[in-house]
Protein backbone atom coordinates (compact mmCIF):
# COMPACT_ATOMS: atom_id res chain seq x y z
CA UNK A 1 0.00 0.00 0.00
CA UNK A 2 1.69 3.25 -1.45
CA UNK A 3 0.93 7.00 0.77
CA UNK A 4 -0.87 9.69 -1.15
CA UNK A 5 1.45 12.75 -1.80
CA UNK A 6 -1.21 14.61 -0.08
CA UNK A 7 0.27 14.88 3.76
CA UNK A 8 -2.63 17.35 4.94
CA UNK A 9 -5.34 15.32 3.57
CA UNK A 10 -3.65 12.14 4.83
CA UNK A 11 -3.46 13.80 8.31
CA UNK A 12 -6.85 14.80 8.47
CA UNK A 13 -8.12 11.67 7.33
CA UNK A 14 -8.39 10.05 11.33
CA UNK A 15 -10.61 13.60 11.75
CA UNK A 16 -12.72 13.07 8.86
CA UNK A 17 -13.50 9.27 10.29
CA UNK A 18 -14.30 10.59 13.56
CA UNK A 19 -16.50 13.88 11.73
CA UNK A 20 -13.83 16.37 13.67
CA UNK A 21 -13.75 18.74 10.32
CA UNK A 22 -15.23 22.11 9.90
CA UNK A 23 -17.44 22.02 7.30
CA UNK A 24 -15.08 23.61 4.97
CA UNK A 25 -11.98 21.17 5.72
CA UNK A 26 -14.84 18.41 5.18
CA UNK A 27 -15.50 19.27 1.99
CA UNK A 28 -11.96 19.75 0.68
CA UNK A 29 -10.94 15.99 2.08
CA UNK A 30 -14.11 14.72 -0.04
CA UNK A 31 -13.19 16.29 -3.13
CA UNK A 32 -9.77 15.04 -2.49
CA UNK A 33 -11.19 11.44 -1.86
CA UNK A 34 -13.17 11.67 -4.87
CA UNK A 35 -10.36 11.34 -7.13
CA UNK A 36 -7.61 9.43 -5.18
CA UNK A 37 -8.00 5.49 -4.32
CA UNK A 38 -5.02 5.31 -2.35
CA UNK A 39 -6.74 8.14 0.28
CA UNK A 40 -9.75 5.82 -0.09
CA UNK A 41 -7.88 2.60 0.74
CA UNK A 42 -6.06 4.68 3.64
CA UNK A 43 -10.04 5.82 4.90
CA UNK A 44 -11.15 2.43 4.20
CA UNK A 45 -8.47 0.84 6.49
CA UNK A 46 -8.68 3.27 9.11
CA UNK A 47 -12.20 2.09 9.97
CA UNK A 48 -11.51 -1.17 10.36
CA UNK A 49 -8.63 -0.48 12.44
CA UNK A 50 -11.10 1.79 14.48
CA UNK A 51 -14.34 -1.01 14.70
CA UNK A 52 -11.22 -3.53 15.51
CA UNK A 53 -9.88 -1.41 18.88
CA UNK A 54 -13.37 -0.30 19.44
CA UNK A 55 -14.59 -3.34 20.74
CA UNK A 56 -14.81 -2.92 24.42
CA UNK A 57 -13.36 -5.00 27.20
CA UNK A 58 -16.04 -5.95 29.51
CA UNK A 59 -16.22 -3.64 32.91
CA UNK A 60 -18.91 -3.57 35.50
CA UNK A 61 -19.87 0.66 34.99
CA UNK A 62 -21.91 0.27 37.89
CA UNK A 63 -19.28 -1.25 40.23
CA UNK A 64 -16.77 1.46 39.27
CA UNK A 65 -19.40 4.22 39.90
CA UNK A 66 -19.67 2.70 43.41
CA UNK A 67 -16.54 3.54 44.07
CA UNK A 68 -16.69 6.95 43.34
CA UNK A 69 -16.69 8.43 47.33
CA UNK A 70 -18.77 11.79 47.88
CA UNK A 71 -17.19 15.22 47.07
CA UNK A 72 -14.99 16.31 50.25
CA UNK A 73 -13.33 19.57 50.00
CA UNK A 74 -9.86 20.34 50.35
CA UNK A 75 -9.01 22.06 53.46
CA UNK A 76 -7.82 25.48 52.78
CA UNK A 77 -4.98 26.76 54.38
CA UNK A 78 -5.48 30.02 56.47
CA UNK A 79 -3.26 32.26 57.05
CA UNK A 80 -3.10 31.71 60.32
CA UNK A 81 -1.58 28.11 59.29
CA UNK A 82 0.79 29.92 57.00
CA UNK A 83 1.59 32.10 60.22
CA UNK A 84 2.52 29.02 61.57
CA UNK A 85 4.74 27.53 59.50
CA UNK A 86 6.83 30.53 59.44
CA UNK A 87 7.15 31.00 62.57
CA UNK A 88 8.47 27.09 63.35
CA UNK A 89 10.89 27.78 60.24
CA UNK A 90 12.15 30.86 62.35
CA UNK A 91 12.51 28.95 65.66
CA UNK A 92 14.54 26.31 63.64
CA UNK A 93 16.88 28.19 62.18
CA UNK A 94 17.15 30.28 65.20
CA UNK A 95 18.24 26.81 67.38
CA UNK A 96 20.03 25.32 65.19
CA UNK A 97 22.39 28.57 64.21
CA UNK A 98 23.22 28.87 68.14
CA UNK A 99 23.26 24.82 68.60
CA UNK A 100 26.07 25.36 65.69
CA UNK A 101 27.33 28.32 67.28
CA UNK A 102 27.63 26.37 70.69
CA UNK A 103 29.60 23.24 69.15
CA UNK A 104 31.51 25.60 67.10
CA UNK A 105 35.57 24.72 68.12
CA UNK A 106 37.54 27.26 69.79
CA UNK A 107 39.70 27.58 66.85
CA UNK A 108 41.08 30.97 65.85
CA UNK A 109 43.10 30.57 69.05
CA UNK A 110 44.77 27.75 67.77
CA UNK A 111 45.06 29.14 64.61
CA UNK A 112 46.72 32.10 66.61
CA UNK A 113 49.71 30.04 68.38
CA UNK A 114 50.13 28.04 65.06
CA UNK A 115 51.03 31.43 63.42
CA UNK A 116 53.00 32.48 66.34
CA UNK A 117 55.06 28.97 66.40
CA UNK A 118 55.56 29.20 62.63
CA UNK A 119 59.09 28.93 62.20
CA UNK A 120 58.58 31.84 59.11
CA UNK A 121 56.19 33.93 60.92
CA UNK A 122 58.90 35.07 63.09
CA UNK A 123 61.61 36.58 60.70
CA UNK A 124 59.67 39.72 59.78
CA UNK A 125 58.88 40.90 63.77
CA UNK A 126 62.51 40.62 64.63
CA UNK A 127 64.64 40.80 62.48
CA UNK A 128 65.80 44.91 61.28
CA UNK A 129 63.67 46.57 58.49
CA UNK A 130 66.84 46.13 56.30
CA UNK A 131 66.99 42.07 56.66
CA UNK A 132 65.44 40.30 53.81
CA UNK A 133 62.17 38.46 54.60
CA UNK A 134 63.10 35.01 55.56
CA UNK A 135 60.34 33.64 53.96
CA UNK A 136 61.08 34.51 50.47
CA UNK A 137 63.90 32.80 50.45
CA UNK A 138 63.74 29.62 48.31
CA UNK A 139 63.96 26.68 50.92
CA UNK A 140 65.84 23.27 49.46
CA UNK A 141 63.93 20.93 51.62
CA UNK A 142 61.01 22.35 53.56
CA UNK A 143 59.67 19.17 55.08
CA UNK A 144 63.21 18.72 56.69
CA UNK A 145 63.01 22.22 58.02
CA UNK A 146 59.65 22.14 58.95
CA UNK A 147 60.57 18.84 61.18
CA UNK A 148 63.30 20.06 62.63
CA UNK A 149 61.32 23.09 64.03
CA UNK A 150 58.88 21.38 66.23
CA UNK A 151 61.37 19.12 68.37
CA UNK A 152 63.34 22.84 69.13
CA UNK A 153 59.60 23.54 69.82
CA UNK A 154 59.36 21.30 72.56
CA UNK A 155 62.93 21.83 74.40
CA UNK A 156 63.10 25.38 73.89
CA UNK A 157 59.73 26.89 74.04
CA UNK A 158 59.27 29.55 71.07
CA UNK A 159 58.61 33.50 72.44
CA UNK A 160 55.30 34.51 71.47
CA UNK A 161 54.67 37.52 69.78
CA UNK A 162 53.97 39.50 72.85
CA UNK A 163 57.05 38.23 74.39
CA UNK A 164 59.00 38.90 71.22
CA UNK A 165 58.07 42.65 70.86
CA UNK A 166 59.03 43.00 74.67
CA UNK A 167 62.56 41.25 74.07
CA UNK A 168 63.13 43.13 70.22
CA UNK A 169 62.44 47.02 70.85
CA UNK A 170 64.10 49.37 68.77
CA UNK A 171 67.67 49.56 67.44
CA UNK A 172 67.60 52.83 69.72
CA UNK A 173 67.22 51.19 72.98
CA UNK A 174 70.96 49.10 72.34
CA UNK A 175 74.19 50.85 73.90
CA UNK A 176 76.57 51.25 71.57
CA UNK A 177 78.51 48.36 72.74
CA UNK A 178 75.79 46.56 71.67
CA UNK A 179 75.03 48.09 68.34
CA UNK A 180 78.41 47.35 67.39
CA UNK A 181 78.65 43.57 68.52
CA UNK A 182 75.48 43.52 66.11
CA UNK A 183 77.04 45.13 63.66
CA UNK A 184 79.90 42.92 63.49
CA UNK A 185 77.37 39.88 63.45
CA UNK A 186 75.94 41.38 60.43
CA UNK A 187 79.19 41.54 58.65
CA UNK A 188 80.18 38.43 59.76
CA UNK A 189 76.61 36.67 58.09
CA UNK A 190 77.37 35.63 54.19
CA UNK A 191 75.87 37.89 51.58
CA UNK A 192 72.87 35.31 51.33
CA UNK A 193 70.91 35.22 54.65
CA UNK A 194 70.82 31.76 56.49
CA UNK A 195 67.61 29.90 55.90
CA UNK A 196 67.91 27.86 59.01
CA UNK A 197 65.08 29.65 61.13
CA UNK A 198 66.32 28.11 63.71
CA UNK A 199 69.69 29.35 63.70
CA UNK A 200 68.64 33.22 63.33
CA UNK A 201 65.51 32.53 65.93
CA UNK A 202 68.44 31.72 68.72
CA UNK A 203 70.71 34.31 67.68
CA UNK A 204 68.41 37.37 67.53
CA UNK A 205 65.97 36.38 70.36
CA UNK A 206 68.78 34.97 72.78
CA UNK A 207 70.78 37.91 72.58
CA UNK A 208 68.22 40.18 73.27
CA UNK A 209 66.74 38.03 75.84
CA UNK A 210 69.75 37.96 77.78
CA UNK A 211 69.74 41.90 77.92
CA UNK A 212 66.41 42.00 79.26
CA UNK A 213 66.73 39.25 81.59
CA UNK B 1 -18.63 33.35 28.29
CA UNK B 2 -16.63 31.10 27.94
CA UNK B 3 -18.45 27.70 28.38
CA UNK B 4 -20.30 29.03 24.95
CA UNK B 5 -17.45 28.03 22.76
CA UNK B 6 -16.57 24.53 25.06
CA UNK B 7 -18.19 21.61 22.96
CA UNK B 8 -21.75 20.05 24.21
CA UNK B 9 -19.58 17.38 25.66
CA UNK B 10 -17.31 19.13 27.77
CA UNK B 11 -19.93 21.77 28.90
CA UNK B 12 -22.04 18.71 30.34
CA UNK B 13 -18.74 17.20 31.98
CA UNK B 14 -18.40 20.93 33.77
CA UNK B 15 -21.93 20.61 34.37
CA UNK B 16 -21.58 17.07 35.97
CA UNK B 17 -18.52 18.13 38.09
CA UNK B 18 -20.53 21.13 39.48
CA UNK B 19 -23.05 18.55 40.47
CA UNK B 20 -20.92 16.28 41.95
CA UNK B 21 -19.45 18.99 44.25
CA UNK B 22 -22.56 20.04 45.03
CA UNK B 23 -23.97 16.91 46.75
CA UNK B 24 -25.15 14.76 43.61
CA UNK B 25 -23.93 11.50 43.55
CA UNK B 26 -25.69 10.22 40.57
CA UNK B 27 -23.58 12.87 38.72
CA UNK B 28 -20.38 11.08 39.24
CA UNK B 29 -22.01 7.89 37.91
CA UNK B 30 -23.35 9.68 35.10
CA UNK B 31 -19.43 10.68 33.91
CA UNK B 32 -18.73 7.14 34.43
CA UNK B 33 -20.91 5.60 32.08
CA UNK B 34 -20.15 8.85 29.56
CA UNK B 35 -15.92 7.38 30.00
CA UNK B 36 -16.06 4.49 31.17
CA UNK B 37 -15.72 2.48 28.58
CA UNK B 38 -13.17 5.02 26.59
CA UNK B 39 -11.12 4.61 29.23
CA UNK B 40 -11.29 0.73 29.19
CA UNK B 41 -10.92 0.88 25.16
CA UNK B 42 -7.65 2.94 26.13
CA UNK B 43 -6.26 0.68 28.72
CA UNK B 44 -6.97 -2.56 27.15
CA UNK B 45 -5.32 -1.33 23.60
CA UNK B 46 -2.39 -0.07 25.60
CA UNK B 47 -1.65 -3.32 26.75
CA UNK B 48 -3.17 -3.79 30.48
CA UNK B 49 -5.66 -6.65 29.17
CA UNK B 50 -5.61 -8.93 32.49
CA UNK B 51 -6.75 -6.29 35.09
CA UNK B 52 -8.55 -3.58 32.61
CA UNK B 53 -11.94 -3.03 35.48
CA UNK B 54 -9.13 -2.87 37.96
CA UNK B 55 -7.25 0.14 36.17
CA UNK B 56 -10.34 1.93 35.22
CA UNK B 57 -11.73 1.89 39.04
CA UNK B 58 -8.23 3.31 39.80
CA UNK B 59 -8.43 6.08 37.71
CA UNK B 60 -11.63 7.28 38.51
CA UNK B 61 -11.16 7.29 41.75
CA UNK B 62 -8.27 9.41 41.19
CA UNK B 63 -9.75 11.43 39.35
CA UNK B 64 -12.44 12.07 41.69
CA UNK B 65 -9.76 12.70 44.35
CA UNK B 66 -8.44 15.26 42.64
CA UNK B 67 -11.46 17.28 40.86
CA UNK B 68 -10.32 20.26 42.76
CA UNK B 69 -6.99 20.51 40.79
CA UNK B 70 -8.99 19.80 37.42
CA UNK B 71 -9.21 23.15 35.52
CA UNK B 72 -11.02 22.82 32.50
CA UNK B 73 -8.37 23.09 30.48
CA UNK B 74 -8.07 19.80 28.53
CA UNK B 75 -11.35 18.12 28.05
CA UNK B 76 -12.11 15.77 31.24
CA UNK B 77 -11.44 12.49 28.85
CA UNK B 78 -8.14 13.64 27.89
CA UNK B 79 -7.55 14.09 31.47
CA UNK B 80 -9.20 10.53 32.67
CA UNK B 81 -7.10 9.15 29.49
CA UNK B 82 -3.45 11.04 31.09
CA UNK B 83 -4.28 9.14 34.17
CA UNK B 84 -4.92 5.99 33.22
CA UNK B 85 -1.97 6.02 31.00
CA UNK B 86 -0.05 6.76 34.18
CA UNK B 87 -1.35 3.79 36.11
CA UNK B 88 -0.37 1.40 33.49
CA UNK B 89 3.39 2.58 32.92
CA UNK B 90 3.08 2.12 37.24
CA UNK B 91 1.79 -1.50 37.00
CA UNK B 92 4.00 -2.28 34.13
CA UNK B 93 7.13 -0.84 35.65
CA UNK B 94 5.76 -2.99 38.77
CA UNK B 95 5.42 -6.42 36.67
CA UNK B 96 8.67 -5.52 35.79
CA UNK B 97 10.68 -5.54 39.06
CA UNK B 98 8.89 -8.35 39.90
CA UNK B 99 10.45 -10.56 36.30
CA UNK B 100 7.34 -11.17 35.46
CA UNK B 101 6.92 -11.84 31.63
CA UNK B 102 4.17 -9.88 30.03
CA UNK B 103 3.64 -11.75 26.69
CA UNK B 104 1.17 -10.70 24.18
CA UNK B 105 -1.09 -13.39 21.97
CA UNK B 106 -2.72 -12.56 19.05
CA UNK B 107 -5.36 -14.89 20.21
CA UNK B 108 -6.08 -12.27 23.08
CA UNK B 109 -8.19 -10.94 20.00
CA UNK B 110 -11.08 -13.81 20.78
CA UNK B 111 -10.42 -14.85 24.19
CA UNK B 112 -9.83 -11.13 25.90
CA UNK B 113 -12.23 -9.21 24.53
CA UNK B 114 -15.95 -9.49 24.03
CA UNK B 115 -17.62 -7.27 21.41
CA UNK B 116 -20.42 -5.83 21.94
CA UNK B 117 -22.19 -6.43 18.87
CA UNK B 118 -20.94 -10.18 18.16
CA UNK B 119 -18.73 -10.00 15.75
CA UNK B 120 -16.51 -12.56 15.86
CA UNK B 121 -12.63 -11.81 15.37
CA UNK B 122 -12.25 -12.57 12.11
CA UNK B 123 -9.08 -12.75 10.29
CA UNK B 124 -8.56 -9.37 9.18
CA UNK B 125 -9.19 -8.66 12.82
CA UNK B 126 -6.59 -10.74 14.23
CA UNK B 127 -4.17 -9.40 11.15
CA UNK B 128 -4.77 -5.68 12.14
CA UNK B 129 -3.95 -6.41 15.99
CA UNK B 130 -1.29 -8.52 14.82
CA UNK B 131 -0.02 -5.52 13.26
CA UNK B 132 -1.16 -3.04 16.30
CA UNK B 133 1.02 -5.41 18.57
CA UNK B 134 3.67 -4.60 16.73
CA UNK B 135 3.91 -0.89 16.91
CA UNK B 136 6.15 0.46 19.62
CA UNK B 137 4.16 1.16 22.84
CA UNK B 138 4.63 5.25 21.81
CA UNK B 139 3.55 5.00 18.48
CA UNK B 140 0.42 2.35 19.74
CA UNK B 141 -0.64 4.98 22.05
CA UNK B 142 -0.63 7.80 19.97
CA UNK B 143 -1.94 5.99 17.10
CA UNK B 144 -5.04 4.37 19.57
CA UNK B 145 -5.87 7.93 20.43
CA UNK B 146 -6.38 9.62 16.83
CA UNK B 147 -7.97 6.54 15.56
CA UNK B 148 -9.91 4.74 18.00
CA UNK B 149 -10.63 8.04 19.90
CA UNK B 150 -10.48 10.86 17.44
CA UNK B 151 -8.21 12.65 19.21
CA UNK B 152 -6.31 15.70 17.91
CA UNK B 153 -2.14 15.98 18.21
CA UNK B 154 -2.77 18.32 20.96
CA UNK B 155 -4.53 16.47 22.94
CA UNK B 156 -2.50 13.25 22.12
CA UNK B 157 0.51 15.18 23.08
CA UNK B 158 -1.51 16.03 26.38
CA UNK B 159 -2.14 12.65 27.08
CA UNK B 160 0.77 11.07 26.37
CA UNK B 161 3.53 13.74 27.24
CA UNK B 162 5.08 14.85 24.14
CA UNK B 163 4.55 17.51 21.50
CA UNK B 164 2.09 17.68 18.63
CA UNK B 165 5.14 17.46 16.39
CA UNK B 166 6.49 14.36 18.01
CA UNK B 167 2.57 12.91 18.07
CA UNK B 168 1.78 13.67 14.57
CA UNK B 169 5.52 11.91 13.46
CA UNK B 170 4.58 8.88 15.65
CA UNK B 171 0.97 8.38 14.17
CA UNK B 172 2.69 8.47 10.58
CA UNK B 173 5.21 5.98 11.20
CA UNK B 174 2.55 3.97 12.83
CA UNK B 175 0.42 4.11 9.96
CA UNK B 176 2.99 3.42 7.47
CA UNK B 177 4.75 -0.09 9.92
CA UNK B 178 0.97 -1.11 10.12
CA UNK B 179 0.35 -0.71 5.79
CA UNK B 180 3.87 -2.35 5.20
CA UNK B 181 2.67 -5.44 7.86
CA UNK B 182 -0.25 -6.02 6.04
CA UNK B 183 1.44 -5.58 2.76
CA UNK B 184 3.45 -8.85 3.33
Amino acid sequence: MIDCPNGEVRDQLPDYLHDRLESSARMSVERHLADCAVCRDELALLRDLRGTLQRAPRIDVAAVAAAIPAYRPAARKSWASGWRIAAAITVIAVGGTSIALLRRPERPTQVARNTVAAPTSHAPAVGPASLPPVVKQPVPQPEQKVARAEPSAKTAPVPTGEELAMAGGTISDLSDGELSDLIGDLDSLDAVPSTDVESTESLLTGRHRGRHE
Amino acid sequence: MTDVALPTDERTDLDLIARWKAGEQRAATLLVQRHAVAVARFVASIGARDDVEEVVQDTFVRAFASLDGFRGESSLRTWLFTIARRLVLDRRRTTRRRGEQVEVHENDAATEYDSLDGVVADETQRRLLGALEKLSPTQREVFVLRVSEGMSYAEIADTVGTTEGAARVHYHHAMRTIKELLDD
